[in-house]
């Protein structure tokens, strides 16, 4: 992974604009988002986000620490460096199903249609797979992370 | 009750004596229940702008918030350049603009901008409130979000029709936690022992102080830091009077306009000690090229961002700048007996290259203004400048020996902040004289405030530099962008006398080094305000100064034979 990137789960209130707020910051600090995720947390009122941000030429603690800033972030974590598992969704809809996507681990969803969930490296191997068969139309998540237990 | 009066009562819980505002549209029916508030002055401006600066000399001068009101649209985004400025230099400020009705929000309604967007990187926190019943929560989180940890400008932009919406009974109650925000005020004692250790072990220590240590009234603690330590200290444009400049220990003002004996104490120390301030490139000059020999940093900062943002510390204390120098100062020992030699060094700098200007050409000379000023104010007056060569001026050749007598704009170096940042000192401030210096390309550019100083007497004393020049974009063209002036002529200009005649205020024009004294006798005579234009050299420039792009190591001084 380029040295730049960094993968942060970021705890925020639930709020309208907190993601024009985070992604405003993002931009104003020089930073580049690569990917980005959200949903509902556990907590009532509070959303997770997974971000992959370049940190362009900014020192990499740059990136949570200026997101620490926000009023409404109420807890970043810098796991770039930690042992964590990660995955991501991709659908992809084709010309032609190959034979065998279970291989993969992915399966078929609809007809022409096949899903795929694994980390982004895997994600990357099987569209490589899939380019022959024509991929008409594809949608990938961008990844959400955590990290192991101790 | 209803969202107005919630927002007025709000104000007056927290202590709110003045606002600065104008109305509009989208902001009505807070100024229709405005007069029902009589314990909140408010100081009608003549451009939003004005007022914005206002606020914000108020809150530098007294340390409270300054409060600011606009209207939707125009109104309020007359308001960015006040809160950025406001915003770079940690000023805590809180904006209550007006905003379109809620059915009509995202819409293109008249007047409507999206406030919240536009200001959202100039801004601490902003919040766009929809329900009437949120008014309270939310002016208490400002106040306590604008005023706390490192400070900042917070907006609260209101709809018009939660304005007028009937909000039941009123309950307030003082914010002190947010689930999101926990300013670091306590130091970690382990990293306060280690800073006390690596000065003690330094051979060459310097301790450079900004703007936190007059924010957080660290001076007293910084004196005896400095003292018991025996280590000099320089601070920086905004940390002016954080650290008095007749002090032996002194290093007075550092960066790309600073001392020469300051950058050569900090071009050649082994450990700086940087203390409430952000190390950005007016500091540092060519980053690459700073403190060359300094073998560590130690870095005070309330705002952890602030930590290797700039430059990479040895050792960080996260932490407000009086807690963690009151830790220190019992934990310093005294200087190493080799100290003197640093000092003496450092004395030796400071005879070599001492702050110099010329009056060989016969002209008025700026120093020479300044230089009478600051004898009939001593430590008591309260100066605030302007942007540019009027700026620097006024920063290195007035004594300032306490904190908060020398308010300027030094993150966003806003042209037009003097005057209206100096009224609004006054008003927070009737006990303290207040002189605003400024240059005459930026008084014109908040001029119009002129009303508000003749309207409310206010005795505000503008010292106006005119070079009848961009003085400091023509001297940055003269000396590295190859002599050729562009666009930097201000000769056809008001004559600044009718100008302020006009308005209403007396006012006199200096031309000779003789006309000094009288005109200030003058100006300090007469009540409520005064404005001497005093025509300066048009050639007189500011030094020393680093040629943009270069290290400190190479900074120029006055020329010999000027
Ligand atoms: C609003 C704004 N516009 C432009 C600048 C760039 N600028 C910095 S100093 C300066 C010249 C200021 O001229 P004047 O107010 O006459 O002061 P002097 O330098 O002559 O003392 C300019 C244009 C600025 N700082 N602020
Ligand atoms: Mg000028």
């Amino acid at each position: 992974m380029h040295s730049q990137l960094r993968v942060l789960r970021v705890l925020v209130e639930d709020n309208p604009g907190v993601m024009a707020r985070v992604s405003g910051l993002i931009r104003r600090r020089g930073f580049n988002i690569q990917t980005i995720t959200v949903g509902p947390s556990t907590e009532p009122g509070r959303s997770r986000m997974t971000l992959t941000v370049d940190a362009g030429h900014a020192e990499v603690d740059q990136v949570a620490k200026q997101l620490d800033r926000l009023i409404e972030v109420i807890e970043v974590e810098d796991i770039t460096d930690a042992p964590t598992v990660s995955r991501e969704l991709l659908i992809a809809k084709l010309d032609k199903v190959p034979p065998a996507v279970e291989q993969y681990g992915a399966r078929l969803l609809a007809a022409g249609i096949v899903e795929l969930t694994a980390d982004s490296e895997t994600v990357e191997d099987f569209i490589e797979f899939l380019k022959p068969f024509g991929i008409k139309e594809l949608a990938r998540t961008g990844p959400v992370a955590m990290r192991r237990s101790a | 009750m209803t969202g107005a009066d919630m927002v007025l009562e709000a104000l007056e819980r927290e202590g709110v004596e003045i606002i600065f505002g104008y109305p509009g549209g989208a902001n009505l029916p807070i100024y229709q229940r405005l007069p029902a508030h009589p314990k909140l002055r408010h100081i009608l401006v003549r451009h939003e702008q004005g007022a914005a600066h206002m606020a914000d000399g108020y809150a530098r001068a007294t340390g409270r918030p300054g409060i600011v009101f606009a209207t939707s649209g125009p109104g309020a985004l007359n308001l960015v350049t006040g809160l950025c400025t406001a915003f770079m230099d940690s000023v805590p400020m809180i904006a209550i603009t007006g905003q379109v009705p809620t059915a009509v929000v995202g819409r293109d309604a008249f007047q409507e901008s999206d406030v919240i967007g536009c200001t959202q990187s100039v801004t601490k926190h902003s919040y766009l409130v929809t329900k009437v019943a949120d008014i309270p929560r939310v002016i208490s989180e400002a106040f306590h979000i604008a005023a706390t940890g490192r400070p900042g400008p917070v907006l609260i932009d209101i709809c018009r029709d939660v304005q007028q919406a009937e909000g039941g009974e009123f309950e307030y109650s003082y914010c002190s936690v947010l689930p999101g925000y926990k300013p670091a005020l306590e130091p970690d004692p382990v990293q306060v022992e280690r800073a006390a250790e690596m000065l003690a072990g330094a051979r060459r220590p310097v301790i450079l102080a900004g703007h936190g240590v007059i924010l957080s009234h660290a001076e007293q603690e910084l004196l005896e830091v400095a003292e018991r330590s025996g280590t000099p200290v320089g601070t920086t444009l905004l940390g002016v009077g954080a650290f008095p400049v007749q002090h032996p220990l002194a290093l007075h003002m550092t960066g790309f306009m600073g001392t020469g004996w300051n950058i050569k104490a900090v071009q050649n120390a082994d450990l700086l000690m940087m203390v409430g301030m952000r190390v950005d490139d007016r500091v540092t000059a060519k980053l690459s090229e700073w403190a060359p020999k300094a073998e560590s940093f130690v870095h005070i900062d309330i705002d952890a961002s602030e930590m290797g943002k700039n430059v990479r510390p040895h050792l960080e204390v996260v932490a407000d700048a009086k807690r963690a120098l009151k830790a220190m100062a019992s934990q310093v020992k005294p200087p190493p007996a080799d100290r003197g030699e640093w000092l003496t060094q450092i004395d030796a700098w400071r005879e070599e290259h001492p702050l110099k200007y010329s009056r060989s050409n016969g002209h008025l000379q700026p120093q020479d203004v300044l230089i009478d000023m600051y004898r009939r104010c001593k430590d008591d007056a309260i100066v605030v400048a302007d942007v540019g060569q009027n700026q620097i001026w006024a920063a290195l050749w007035w004594n300032y020996t306490k904190p908060g007598l020398f308010i300027n704009s030094g993150g966003s170096g806003t042209m037009g902040f003097a005057f209206p940042a100096a009224l609004g000192a006054k008003f927070g401030r009737p006990d303290k004289d207040v002189w605003c210096v400024a240059g005459e390309g930026g008084f014109v550019m908040t001029a119009q405030e002129l009303s508000v100083a003749v309207e409310h007497q206010v005795p505000v004393k503008i010292v106006l530099l005119n070079n009848f020049s961009l003085g400091m974009v023509r001297q940055f063209q003269d000396d590295f962008y190859g002599g050729v002036r562009s666009e930097v002529d201000l000769t056809v200009m008001p004559d600044f006398v009718k100008l302020a005649e006009a308005y209403g205020l007396k006012a006199r024009r200096v031309d000779k080094y003789e006309e000094i004294k009288p005109a200030f006798d003058e100006a300090q005579a007469t009540p409520g305000p005064f404005l001497i234009d005093f025509r300066i050299d048009p050639e007189a420039n500011v030094y020393p100064i680093v040629p943009l792009g270069k290290g400190l190591d190479d900074f120029w001084e006055l020329p010999n034979g000027a």
